[in-house]
């Protein structure tokens, strides 16, 4: 078995770019009913956005996912926060990385972010990894 | 100058209806084709078994989906006009929501044919200034069980209303 990383270890980046088809199956999958992910001049007009939003919690799965992937061979994802800074549209590049915070005999910490190409941050998180 | 009014200050600690759903292998192929996993424990069951999982195995954050069936598997006619269900939220002089702070912690995983239970409390409201006006903050707190009643996970999300 592989040791977990050190603290200030980063994760590989992963980058997503969400297509309305995307958003669509993320709404439908979760029966998620709210019509700025998927109706665009609802989303427009009424609500004055310039696009369809990225959902925050697809942000957050892509963050789990980001974790998950790097850890989750040596580590069992225990617990996760995050919440959202700026909001992402459809057509939006997310680059998702993070880095180990903490490491002890239990296991690890991790930030997590998710930010776009220009360097604004749209969602950050910490996760908890147990050692298996 | 409070926007929370007597009315939906008590809101506060209400609990909603419990909610069952039962997971299927194709509830958690959906969610995971939604969210670009590859991995075959989230779409086949030999692949799944041979991981030490019972059956097909939905991805960790499986929960929210359970959580917004709860809320939103109503009647058209029971939805605001933005799609959100109107019955899910105390009166306040703003229904534009966002999401504001998730956070999860996880014990047995969900696997497909387990029957989920979901209890749903309104932790707090709170206000503050924003920019551009008053902020409402409602915090809900969910409890997530499975058939042999393990804990699944526990939730604490709040929605922001501007």
């Amino acid at each position: 078995m592989s040791a977990l990383p050190e603290v200030g270890t980063e994760a590989p980046v992963q980058t997503r770019t969400p297509s309305a088809l995307d958003l669509f199956m993320f709404s439908a999958s979760a029966w998620l009913l709210h019509r700025i992910h998927y109706d665009t001049p609802f989303t427009t007009e009424h609500d004055g956005h310039p696009g369809l939003l990225i959902h925050g919690p697809l942000q957050g799965v892509y963050l789990a996912q980001t974790a998950e992937s790097w850890l989750g061979d040596q580590a069992r994802l225990g617990s996760i926060s995050y919440r959202h800074l700026a909001p992402a549209y459809l057509g939006d590049t997310l680059e998702c990385g993070g880095s180990v915070t903490r490491a002890d005999d239990e296991g690890v910490e991790v930030e997590l972010w998710a930010r776009k190409p220009d360097g604004t941050v749209t969602t950050t998180g910490k996760a908890r990894f147990e050692r298996r | 100058m409070g926007v929370i009014t007597d009315e939906a200050r008590s809101w506060a600690n209400r609990e909603y209806p419990r909610f069952e759903m039962i997971v299927t292998a194709t509830d958690i192929a959906k969610f995971a084709h939604a969210t670009g996993e590859n991995n075959p424990i989230h779409f086949d069951r030999e692949a799944a078994i041979a991981a030490g999982y019972a059956d097909v195995v939905a991805p960790t954050l499986f929960p929210y989906v359970i959580r917004m069936h709860a809320s939103a598997l109503v009647a058209p006619d029971q939805l605001e006009t933005d799609g959100s269900p109107s019955s899910d939220v105390p009166p306040l002089p703003t229904r534009r929501a966002m999401a504001g702070e998730t956070s999860v912690e996880f014990g047995e995983r969900i696997v497909a044919g387990d029957v989920i239970a979901v209890e749903k409390r309104l932790a707090q409201m709170y206000e503050k200034e924003g920019r551009s006006g008053p902020l409402v903050f409602v915090e809900m707190d969910f409890t997530f069980t499975n058939q042999r009643g393990e804990l699944v996970a526990l939730e604490n999300f709040t929605r922001i209303y501007r």
